[in-house]
């Protein structure tokens, strides 16, 4: 928004950060994250979160579904640190097993979804005219529906699976980033260092990736992260209602719906994994919340 | 914004309200706001009655919240699954099934242990080939809409039941009638092709519940039984009040029924907790231990013949191959599944539907193979397949099953078996979708506690049965299963039932991990209850409320 934009010195356009070399930018913007208390709580959160999913097999010690008969229905103790639910299965192992799951579904199903609502939002917002107005009432159609019904929907037409829930996030969130990207895009396409871009006669490609794209990562960042909170909780949402992930994967929903007929005799078993996705959502929350205010502040850049 | 409400009247125009009546008030609110039905006002009569307060402080706030009943309106709610078919013909599930039960009446019905008992035939008489049945029907039965019950209703309902145009799966039950006859006004013989020896038992199926001659709509509820529907609202309750001319005197003891439908067996142990409903048939072991020491509830627990199964096609790789289908029952340990999905409740199973509920026929030596991992590998490779099968398994997602989908693939994980689960809705899995319980090729399956084993054999496991959900065709398997469902002899019969539990257990294509258990819950307001092994056949025409 307020990128520097002197239609005089075109050379000067991108803006200072893209300028520096990008290591220096990457740990730039990587210390911004824990600017305020609040953000480096929730980036500390998200990244421990981040480190369980890696390196989960390792520090798990039952399998996903390792069944100890002789140990079913164990509350928390030393040897099983959650609990164990009504099958004997260790809650711990699955709680930290569950978040690698989570982390491939709702990460890489959002990554994927910013990908394409970006390609969308740019090209569309660019080029405008009579494919912006078929491609932005096609995404209207999509968005007048509440993201989970049309989860629902789309789950119920394909069959439930992993690759299905995957699917189904990248269709329901690439409409919401397509829309935020055209509108930066509508700001900014009409400035001076763009029509410089166009009458120098460059390629399409080049002036949406080289020259917009740049005013566009802020509040696509901002976006993308929101858009994972949201994607933690469809991807439950949907294992609670068991039309998501099958059992007997670790799924964190799945295990909230699976213990929530036991709950007066195994508590633990739906409490460990329902806070983990609270815990996780505020955490991504609170990283969102931060770099929106860093990034968007009126005198960043 | 209706509690707010209230409380704003409370203290503006009645300031001398008595306060055990505002407390009464808001907490009957709270439990209908919070219900499991939020547009129903709860009848809560006993806590009306627990009210102190003098008449006169009643006012129309607290009038709308609770209706209390007269002591004589006795109304007993119960949870079960939705509805959805009507005509008895074409009823499967335990809610069809027990509203048809009070509606309609059987020619015979079959007691608590599995004794037959006369309904609508009051006596019968048997020749001594075995082929011919003459029934003795009661008198002065009458329909809901008033015309008088004769014996042209019941051969009406039974030709309607075999006749395969109309497409009952009862039809092939029936197969074995040559003929059903009025022999007088009250009066009906029906005469068979073969003797059968479960024949009074095959009369009281599930669907032969009579129906008026002639009925066209056989879903107008129009039927002789101890209730009569007042309103159906698919989807979420039917009520129904007492028959006054009930045939049978002093029953029903109940004035009014109401089968309430709950899609979530949690939902409804909830709404029992909460006294929305007084009787829940159906729950997971957690929840009825969850029951236990619950006030208020009476629990109670039998030993069924029913159970899960787990059934590889065997029309189709792999399961064509019998070396696999041994495999598999070479990498199930039968004991642990009991254990872990059942908690110990209920049996053991043996591979075979005939249970040790029919004591005279089931053979508690006949054992499938205990657990052995490296016989099912090798058996795996024997049957060309080193590296293990990768099979989808389809499970309906009540009861334990979705447990016993995830048991069974730790275990037959050991022996290189890795199965990928689906979880269908029951509904979608016993429809006619894709992959429901008769096209998938590895599917589990629930099958209700029936009072004689030949059922099973006749509609699940002969070449040409029509529930044949395994696909399984064995020529001596047949053989048997007829001996067993035809001879007069008892001791040839014993024998059969015991050579078709030898040969299920060593080549059958189901494997039956146990046999469970049922449990009910009933609110402690009702008295005469009995619970049955099929939740749909329970009989509340003795249940009373308690003084």
């Amino acid at each position: 928004m307020t990128t520097v934009s002197d239609p005089v010195t075109p050379e000067s356009q991108p803006p200072a950060s893209l300028a520096t070399p990008s290591r220096q930018r990457w740990w730039r913007n990587f210390k911004l994250l824990f600017a305020r208390p609040s953000t480096a709580a929730g980036t500390t959160i998200v990244l421990l979160f981040l480190l369980v999913a890696l390196i989960g097999p390792f520090i798990a010690p039952y399998g996903e579904n390792e069944q100890i008969a002789a140990d079913a229905r164990q509350p928390p103790s030393s040897t099983h640190l959650f609990g164990t639910d009504r099958l004997g299965r260790d809650v711990f192992s699955r709680v930290v097993l569950g978040a690698r799951d989570i982390f491939a579904l709702a990460g890489l199903g959002t990554l994927l979804a910013v990908l394409c609502g970006t390609t969308f939002g740019l090209i569309s917002g660019y080029l405008g005219g009579l494919f912006d107005e078929g491609l932005m009432r096609f995404f209207d159609s999509l968005l007048a529906m509440p993201a989970l019904l049309l989860a629902l929907l789309l789950l119920g037409t394909v069959g439930p699976s992993r690759n299905s829930v995957l699917i189904v996030i990248v269709i329901v969130y690439t409409p919401i980033v397509a829309r935020v990207v055209r509108s930066v895009v509508l700001s900014v396409k009409n400035k001076g260092f763009v029509e410089v871009a166009r009458t120098q006669g460059e390629s399409l490609p080049r002036i949406l990736y080289r020259e917009i794209f740049p005013s566009v990562t802020p509040a696509l960042t901002v976006e993308a992260a929101l858009r994972f909170s949201y994607a933690i909780f469809l991807v439950a949402s949907l294992g609670f209602l068991g039309v998501g992930v099958q059992p007997p994967k670790p799924d964190w929903g799945l295990m909230v719906s699976e213990a929530r007929h036991d709950v007066s005799q195994t508590p633990w078993a739906m409490y460990f994994p329902a806070a983990a996705i609270a815990l996780l959502v505020i955490g991504v929350n609170l990283m969102a919340d931060g770099l929106k205010r860093v990034l968007q502040a009126p005198g960043h850049e | 914004m209706n509690l707010l409400g209230i409380n704003f009247r409370l203290h503006n125009k009645r300031l001398h309200f008595t306060w055990p009546l505002a407390i009464l008030a808001l907490t009957l609110l709270l439990v209908a706001c919070g219900g499991q039905e939020p547009t129903t006002p709860i009848e809560a009569p006993q806590e009306a009655e627990t009210t102190e307060a003098p008449v006169e402080d009643t006012t129309e706030a607290e009038a709308d919240v609770a209706t209390p009943s007269g002591a004589q309106d006795s109304l007993l709610r119960v949870a079960m699954q939705p509805m959805a078919i009507i005509d008895p013909a074409f009823i499967s599930s335990d809610s069809e099934v027990l509203v048809a039960n009070h509606v309609y009446d059987y020619l015979v019905d079959i007691d608590p242990q599995s004794n037959i008992i006369p309904r609508l035939a009051t006596a019968w008489a048997i020749s001594a080939d075995g082929l011919k049945y003459i029934f003795t029907l009661a008198e002065g039965v009458t329909w809901h809409d008033g015309d008088p019950f004769t014996a042209e209703d019941v051969v009406w309902t039974y030709n309607r039941l075999r006749d395969p145009d109309i497409g009952s799966p009862t039809a092939d039950l029936y197969a074995n009638i040559v003929d059903v006859e009025a022999t007088g006004d009250l009066e009906v013989a029906f005469t068979l092709a073969e003797p059968n020896p479960f024949f009074l038992f095959d009369l009281s199926d599930n669907h032969a519940l009579i129906i008026k001659n002639g009925t066209e709509d056989a879903t107008d509820f129009n039927g002789t039984g101890p209730f009569k529907v007042t309103n159906y609202s698919p989807e979420d309750r039917i009520e129904m009040e007492a028959n006054e001319d009930y045939f049978i005197e002093g029953q029903p003891k109940l004035s009014a029924l109401q089968v309430i439908f709950f899609n979530d067996e949690t939902a409804a142990i909830d709404a029992l907790r909460g006294g929305q409903i007084d009787l829940a048939l159906r729950m997971s072991t957690s929840l009825f231990q969850s029951l236990q020491n619950e006030p208020g509830i009476n629990t109670l627990e039998i030993p069924t013949n029913g159970f899960d199964l787990i059934r590889l096609r065997t029309d189709q790789e792999p399961g064509n191959n019998p070396l696999v289908l041994q495999a598999l029952k070479y990498a199930t340990d039968r004991g642990a599944i009991l254990q872990l999905v059942q908690q110990g409740y209920g049996a053991i199973g043996n591979d075979s539907p005939v249970g040790p509920l029919y004591e005279a026929f089931y053979a508690p030596d006949v054992q499938p193979p205990t657990r052995d991992v490296e016989e099912a590998k090798a058996l795996l490779a024997e049957a060309g397949y080193p590296d293990g099968l990768d099979l989808v398994l389809y499970t309906p997602d009540t009861g334990g099953r979705p447990d016993l989908a995830a048991v069974l693939q730790s275990q037959w994980a050991d022996a290189n078996v890795d199965i990928e689960i689906n979880v269908v809705p029951e509904s979608v899995y016993y429809s006619d979708a894709e992959n429901n319980w008769l096209d998938a090729n590895l599917g589990i399956t629930g099958w209700g506690s029936r009072p004689y084993p030949q059922f099973y054999l006749d509609v699940m496991l002969k070449c040409d049965a029509i529930w044949n959900e395994s696909h399984f065709c064995d020529e001596e398997f047949d053989a048997l299963a007829t001996t067993a469902g035809t001879s007069l002899d008892e001791a040839e019969r014993v024998e059969a039932y015991r050579s078709i539990q030898e040969l299920l257990a060593e080549r059958g294509p189901v494997i039956i991990p146990y046999y469970f258990a049922q449990f009910g819950a009933i609110s402690d307001q009702f008295e005469g209850f009995q619970l049955k092994a099929f939740a749909g056949r329970t009989d509340l025409r003795n249940v009373s409320q308690v003084d």
